[in-house]
């Protein structure tokens, strides 16, 4: 009598030489069906091979093991299988077929867990696999995992609500603060998501979510037996409810600027079983369905906006924040950017503003609204000594009505110029900065270093400020190529009689970081929040 | 003997003379040190080492020290916690841009002297150590 028994289902021949070559151990064969419950009864059980590629039986049996503390080992088939295993968190899978010492070692590595075993090949897929099933950021599932776990349910109940989230604006999250910021907001979307979910009604059926990579999430709504799928208004009111969850976090962790980046567009569709087609196709057809529904919605909403800025460009409904730049050593304040932003809610972020001006052709326009609010602050709310920091973008310069008489105090007046928007016509542009610098106008790179460029193009410019970008300056106390590289910023500034600012500084330790870098300027809510003039009150769009 | 109590560090290069002179060197400051020859056997041993720091070779045949930064970086659970110092000459901006994007935390120019590579290795400890409390 052996002291450790093999329990399995398998019927390859391979497996009783890989059980002999293990000290003290002996293989016990029964089926499929009567694996789970072997396990708990038998006694002497640890560990199983399982090769059943049913995946109930599968599930099955690795949860009923490992609630004995039984290590499981799958024998895989194919790659479906491979998938399943790795899902499940069985801990060892070997491909069929396998021989004795294959088989063998995988055993020894599931029961002692630690000492892995495998080829090369195997235990790097492996890590892959691991990667491409949960999504490390959100720890959702992808797609491939629910549609398998939704499968039965799906086929039981004969009815699958498909939600397809399409959360907007994240690129531009990550264009304008790197892609460390946006992971942490799709971290709290995330939480804040699940957290709605245990909370909503619709919590009583089966609702699974998953995260496509991207910035969209999908929603499976399978209604319990019994109980009626939602309708279509219990999903607005849901969405509604949701949309607010979401953004309140993300305005509570990360600030008002990104969330007022955030809005959530929600397409739906219904899907019915149906025994010919393929479950998967189904199921992806039900997700371009809904996401179109979702795009159709973002289409309309994007019509309201723009009647929304037409009618703040009429009514001068546009204010300004004066964000302060303090001198890094003696915390003075320098100056402040002004910040245009829409009065009416929908318009509140300045990116969201232009990009809606910029698909209604009234960039010009707005840009000089702003301007005019903007500049009006230089006597009203600005102290003599204070520069005033103008966000202009290159193409405004081939505006007829922008020119260099445009503001009583040039001298007061620095041009902020982004290097994100790709200058055509160099000579011309630099003509055209040349009469501005005549009458006194300073100039700065806005969010230099944010493309593969370097500084060559910021040298092109010959600015008097060089405004570092947003995602250098995110915890850059914690990376040392950040670091490096605002070091070399630093360098090329004080070589060309320039000063340094960093924007987006919100922690102490950063603000000691850029400091001890030599950075000149700095930018931020550690030091100081936004001003604002006494607000207007908030006006809801108009009626639609 | 390697002190129990230092985190484990992965050095990760093709070259075997390269690999072998780090080894030797940190071990000797009481490092534990595992070392891999390539992409394909760095992710290996990635999960059971759990090294709190990676020295990665950027040129390897096959897969290069960028994806293995990537899928490394993307691990569920080690991902976070692991510092990436990648060994390579970085000298353009654009390439710091890269190693950026990519997820990488430092760099040790190459050629590298071994008391640089020792204070990187160093830094990003004390770094990790700091982030992890």
């Amino acid at each position: 009598m052996s002291d450790f028994v093999l329990l399995s289902d398998s019927d390859e021949a391979a497996l009783d030489p890989a059980v002999q070559q293990l000290d003290g151990w002996s293989l016990e064969r029964v089926t499929a069906g009567e694996l789970a419950n072997a396990v708990a009864a038998r006694p002497g059980v640890r560990a199983v091979v399982v090769a059943s590629s049913d995946p109930e039986v599968l599930r099955a049996v690795v949860e009923r093991s490992h609630s004995c503390g039984v290590p499981v080992v799958v024998a895989c088939a194919d790659d479906t299988a491979r998938r399943r295993a790795v899902e499940l968190r069985a801990e060892e899978w070997y491909r069929c077929p396998a021989d004795a010492n294959e088989i063998a070692q995988r055993i020894r590595s599931a029961v002692g867990r630690g000492s892995p075993s495998g080829s090369l090949e195997d235990r790097v897929e492996r890590v892959e696999y691991e990667q491409m099933l949960h999504d490390s950021l959100t720890g959702l599932p992808t797609l491939p995992v629910m549609i398998e776990r939704s499968r039965s349910l799906f086929k039981e109940r004969g009815e699958l609500v498909v939600l397809y989230l399409n959360f907007v604006r994240y690129s531009k999250i990550e264009e304008i603060y790197g892609w460390e910021k946006l992971d942490a907001v799709l971290e709290t979307t995330a939480a804040a998501v699940r957290e709605f979910l245990d909370d909503t009604a619709l919590s009583t059926s089966r609702l699974m979510v998953s995260f496509t990579n991207d910035d969209d999430f999908i929603f499976f709504h399978v209604p319990a037996t019994g109980v009626a799928a939602a309708s279509e208004n219990e999903i607005t009111d849901m969405v509604a409810r949701l949309q607010r969850h979401v953004g309140g976090r993300i305005e509570a962790q990360h600030g008002e600027d990104i969330a007022a980046l955030f809005d959530i567009y929600v397409g739906r569709a219904h899907v019915y079983y149906n025994p010919k087609i393929r479950l998967e196709r189904m199921i992806y057809r039900g997700i371009r369905e809904a996401a179109n529904a979702a795009r159709s919605i973002e289409e309309r909403e994007r019509g309201r906006r723009v009647a929304d800025l037409r009618s703040s460009l009429r009514d001068r409904a546009v204010y300004v924040d004066y964000h302060p730049i303090v001198v890094t050593e003696t915390q003075e304040i320098f100056g402040y950017e002004a910040l245009a932003r829409g009065v009416m809610r929908s318009l509140r972020s300045p990116e969201v503003m232009f990009d809606v001006a910029a698909e209604a052709d009234l960039v010009w326009e707005l840009s000089r609204l702003c301007r005019s609010r903007a500049i009006e602050g230089i006597e009203t709310r600005l102290q003599p000594n204070e520069l005033l920091f103008l966000n202009v973008d290159p193409h405004d310069f081939s505006d007829p009505a922008f020119n260099e008489d445009e503001v009583k105090y040039p001298e007061r007046v620095v041009i902020e110029i982004t290097e994100r928007t790709a200058i055509k016509d160099y000579p011309k542009f630099r003509e055209r900065l040349r009469i501005f610098r005549e009458r006194g106008f300073r100039f700065a790179v806005d969010d230099a270093g944010s493309g593969y460029a370097g500084l060559g193009s910021i040298a092109n410019l010959e600015p008097d400020f060089i405004k570092l970008d947003i995602s250098l300056i995110n915890a850059i106390d914690t990376n040392f190529i950040k670091q490096n590289l605002v070091e070399t910023m630093v360098r090329f500034a004080n070589d060309h009689g320039a000063m340094v600012i960093a924007e987006g500084v919100e922690r102490a330790e950063e603000f000691k970081t850029v400091k001890d870098l030599g950075v000149h300027l700095v930018q931020g809510f550690f030091l100081h929040r936004p001003l604002h003039l006494p607000l207007p009150p908030i006006a809801e769009p108009a009626k639609r | 003997m390697p002190n129990a109590k230092l985190p484990p560090i992965l050095v990760v290069d093709d070259n075997h003379d390269n690999a072998e002179i780090i080894r030797q060197y940190l071990q000797n400051r009481g490092y534990p040190i595992t070392v891999a020859h390539g992409g394909d056997e760095a992710l290996a041993l990635f999960e059971t080492v759990r090294p709190a720091v990676v020295l990665l070779d950027v040129m390897m045949p096959g897969r290069d020290g960028w994806e293995v930064c990537r899928i490394m970086k993307q691990h569920p659970t080690l991902g976070r916690s692991v510092r990436v110092i990648m060994v390579t000459a970085l000298d353009e901006w654009q390439d710091k841009r890269e190693a950026l994007q990519i997820g990488a935390d430092d760099y040790v120019e190459k050629p590298f002297d071994l008391p640089t590579l020792a204070a990187t290795v160093q830094r990003n400890l004390a770094m990790q150590r700091a982030m992890a409390s």
